[in-house]
């Protein structure tokens, strides 16, 4: 239930159907808070296991409180206060292990639990209304089972809005349809393409190590790694949210995107803007922004202010890095997000300053230069990810299979040949979407959503139903 | 913006559908999934071609009285559809050789090759299997005149060997290469189309009609669509493994014969029976050579599933690859036989699965030739002291290659 599996849909389906025998946001939320704790339940297994998790919502919830009744250290203390208890409950490596609880308990999704708890923290002291949120709808916003496992992370307001709406958002027979093709294009990219891609890494990694593989075959497994896991990672993420979305939606809730095709993006500072965008808006809310502001405040001199961003960027996908895990790797996985966002900055700062704000315009419009940018942003993002699905010991033997020199020149071809792949793609894209009826583009019409969301299905089926191949866990559910 | 998203009303009423689309729509997707079915079924047919008639008609399986044997003088062609065309020859004794029955060429080192598919060369030529080019290596080697008598036939498990073992001594033997496989330890005489299972007996409470339908789908309708997209599938190594790790034990007869209850650390009470009549088979056997003098060297050979958790050399906890290895080796020395390890050559292998057909599973051309190569190795290394590499002929048999 905790990856989106048949189970697990036919759930949240269930959960839908019942869901909409009533209008009254009442109804709805009820469903919504059942089907949540049943969620948990069948997940959690035993009642004791949440008893940290239940520990840290009323944790969160009395900071809320007391921030409502205008304490004035409420703030900062339930901010400390909740942070830190993530940190421990998370058992983040730098803490002592004497420190931790020994007994096992659940984890699942605490790290969306942690942002939004966050989110109400800080709106609460900013909302100068101070619009009061009852303990039902707080739990109701932290436990929807539609966004606990991997998000997407939703703004209070924004859930509020649908899910207490008097009168709900429409769901009429093209949404429903709609929906139900989302639901199968995510799972046919979890169960099918997330299951193909990673097998194509776990065998390249196998190759790559082979002590009497010869050298060819090592350099081609190095290729297919690095190329590989984010293509991985994209499916299997994005069609887990491609599923919760539309499950939610056929709840009459929208949830937000949380990615804009990402490998379009023509810069890496363009990619975070595409690729969990969910997360990487939350922190430009709530870190980035303040920090250049408050930054801003103490220097005030017009030369250094350009720079004030870079460091900010680099802070903020540095937070990134570290969220996404408790050791070291993720640490350095952070100092390489936040390098690219910020090499990315300065270099948009130096080619304005060369060629003028025009020229700049200009060389950013070119196609080459944007499928050159396209092509260097995924090799880099590539890269980056062996810290996040491999240790320090892994990381050692992959380098050391073929030699530092023979990786850079594997990296250079994962950049040209991303280039010129990303660019046909986009071509491609363009091409079939400028075919138009008067009702839009041919390829998002009804009728070809129909075809291929047949065509995608009876993969699905043909793989989980008839082949009965496992399908890898969601990646993003263990941060 | 996503192209799902693009129609969503939010609070607006919603546009109503067209009524042709209620028709339209259920008509295009059945379209789709019936073009994608018969086009998949067809581009099967055409890459993967095979052709009516099977090894396996020049076989009798049910004959209690003697196991499993070939008919004398029979000839038999199949193509499956990963393989080659086989031609299987039985001679006059009914054993897949191209030696003359009960005689043996003077001046010539004979071995008999006992066990069952593996050893007989299942689905590929006779010129290709181990039996054809092992002699060719070892002659190579030593420098004498090697034979291989191949006595393999599937479906003739130990106990078989054991009870009708007069025959293997009747070809004159110098050395018996005994084969073994983890499916022999089930000690398995069935024929090779099994009852109808258990497992499938008991779904008979669904809906007759829609049991029926079902059956029809997975066993005709998208036969041809699933075979395909399995032989893709399982050309990788860690698909193969994985879907082989997570096969539960006992679902189907023959699924359990090839299951990895062999590499569990902790084995069902039933595999250990079994392990212990195949102990007692191979005292048996071992009994009976060393009264006719002639040693006895057993070799283990791995599936495909198993040689592909060899080769990437990583394993999950509670199984061990090597542990049947192990097992055998003890069972083996301890009644007087010799016993060879092949499994680290596969570990030493890359992509050791590639050299079994995907689906059906046996060696294919180029597995027979790997295992002939491993086997040649390890049998001139000094374990059989006739067959010890000659220095200056193994020197010029490897310059020859």
């Amino acid at each position: 239930m905790d990856n989106p599996s048949i189970a697990f849909v036919l759930f949240g389906l269930a959960a839908a159907l019942v869901s909409n025998f009533s209008r009254s946001h009442v109804w709805r939320s009820m469903v919504l808070f059942g089907a949540s704790i049943v969620f948990l339940g069948l997940l959690a297994h035993n009642p004791m296991a949440l008893l940290p998790l239940i520990g840290f919502l009323l944790l969160g919830y009395g900071g809320l409180i007391l921030i409502e009744r205008g304490w004035s250290r409420a703030f900062v203390i339930s901010l400390l206060a909740v942070m830190l208890a993530y940190i421990w409950l998370k058992k983040y490596t730098f803490l002592p292990e004497a420190v931790f609880l020994h007994a096992p308990y659940f984890t699942l999704g605490l790290s969306y639990i942690f942002f939004r708890v966050l989110h109400l923290l800080i709106e609460m002291r900013d909302d100068r209304e101070k619009k009061h949120v009852g303990l039902g709808a707080y739990l109701l916003y932290t436990l929807n089972f539609t966004t606990l496992v991997s998000g997407p992370i939703q703004r209070y307001d924004e859930f509020a809005r649908d899910q207490f709406a008097v009168e709900p958002i429409v769901l009429g027979i093209r949404t429903i349809g709609l929906q139900l093709e989302r639901i199968i294009r995510g799972f046919f990219k979890v169960n099918v393409l997330a299951l193909l891609l990673q097998a194509i890494q776990v065998d390249a990694l196998a190759q790559l190590l082979h002590p009497y593989a010869p050298l060819w075959l090592k350099i081609y497994a190095a290729f297919k790694l690095a190329v590989v896991y984010p293509l991985f990672v994209y499916a299997i993420f994005s069609g887990y949210i491609d599923i919760v979305i539309a499950l939610a939606r056929l709840m009459r809730v929208r949830l937000p995107e949380n990615f804009d095709r990402p490998f379009s993006a023509t810069s890496f500072i363009d990619f975070w803007n595409r690729w969990h965008i969910t997360l990487s808006t939350w922190l430009k809310t709530y870190v980035y922004n303040p920090l250049l502001v408050a930054l801003m405040r103490r220097i005030t001199s017009l030369a250094l202010q350009p720079f004030l961003g870079v460091f900010c960027f680099f802070a903020t996908f540095f937070l990134i890095g570290v969220w996404h895990g408790r050791t070291s790797e993720f640490v350095f996985y952070g100092v390489l997000q936040g390098a690219g966002m910020s090499v990315n900055k300065l270099w948009q700062l130096g080619l304005a300053r060369a060629l003028g704000r025009k020229g700049y315009k200009a060389l950013a419009s070119n196609p080459v230069y944007d499928a050159l940018g396209r092509g260097m942003t995924f090799s880099w993002f590539a890269f980056t990810l062996f810290w996040f699905w491999a240790d320090w010991k892994q990381i050692e033997k992959i380098s050391m299979s073929i030699g530092v020199m023979r990786w850079l020149g594997v990296w250079l071809a994962i950049w040209l040949s991303a280039t010129v792949v990303l660019a046909a793609w986009e071509w491609l894209r363009a091409l079939l979407l400028s075919i138009e009826t008067s009702e839009g583009p041919v390829l998002t019409s009804r009728y070809a959503l129909v075809v291929y969301a047949s065509a995608l299905g009876l993969a699905a089926f043909v793989m989980t139903i008839l082949l009965n191949q496992p399908a890898p866990d969601v990646v993003y559910k263990a941060f | 913006m996503n192209p799902s998203d693009a129609g969503d009303p939010g609070y607006a009423q919603e546009t109503k559908l067209p009524w042709r689309d209620w028709l339209l729509l259920p008509a295009l997707s059945l379209a789709t999934i019936c073009l994608l079915v018969v086009s998949t079924d067809l581009i099967e047919r055409r890459m993967f071609p095979s052709f009516d008639g099977s090894g396996e008609d020049c076989i009798v399986f049910n004959d209690p009285s003697t196991g499993a044997r070939g008919i004398p003088n029979s000839v038999c062609r199949e193509k499956i559809p990963e393989g080659e065309v086989a031609e299987y020859r039985f001679n006059s004794c009914g054993h897949r050789t191209d030696e003359q029955c009960g005689t043996k060429p003077p001046g010539t080192y004979r071995i008999v090759m006992i066990g069952t598919s593996y050893a007989m060369g299942m689905r590929v030529a006779n010129e290709k299997t181990v039996a054809a080019l092992l002699p060719l290596e070892l002659s190579q080697t030593t420098g004498r005149n090697v034979e291989i008598y191949n006595e393999g036939m599937p479906w003739r498990p130990p106990h078989v060997i054991a009870l009708h073992f007069n025959e293997v001594l009747a070809a004159k033997p110098d050395m018996i290469l005994w084969i073994l496989n983890p499916s022999d330890v089930w000690n398995p005489m069935i024929s090779p189309h099994p009852p109808e299972a258990p497992q499938a007996r008991r779904a008979s409470w669904v809906p007759s009609p829609f049991h029926k339908a079902w059956q029809f789908v997975r066993a005709e309708a998208l036969l041809h669509s699933v075979f395909l997209i399995r032989h893709f599938m399982y050309e990788s190594q860690s698909l193969l493994v994985t879907s082989y790790l997570a096969e539960k034990p006992g679902v189907l007869l023959e699924q359990k014969y090839h299951s990895p209850e062999f590499m569990r650390t902790e084995p069902s009470a039933e595999w250990q029976d079994h392990l212990r009549d195949l102990d007692s088979d191979a005292a048996n056997i071992e009994a009976q050579a060393r009264v006719a003098g002639v040693p006895v060297v057993a070799v283990l050979l791995p599936e495909r599933a198993p040689a592909a958790i060899l080769s990437m050399d990583t394993w999950p906890a509670g199984f061990d690859p090597y542990k049947l290895d192990n097992e055998l080796r003890t069972m083996i020395e301890s009644h007087g036989g010799i016993y060879v390890d092949i499994l680290p050559d596969f570990r030493n292998t890359p992509n050791a699965e590639q050299v079994f057909f995907p689906i059906e599973g046996h060696p294919n051309v180029a597995g027979h030739a790997l295992i002939a190569k491993f086997l040649a190795r390890k049998l001139t290394s000094g374990v059989v002291p006739a067959l010890k590499a000659d220095s200056q002929q193994g020197v010029a048999a490897e310059q020859s290659r």
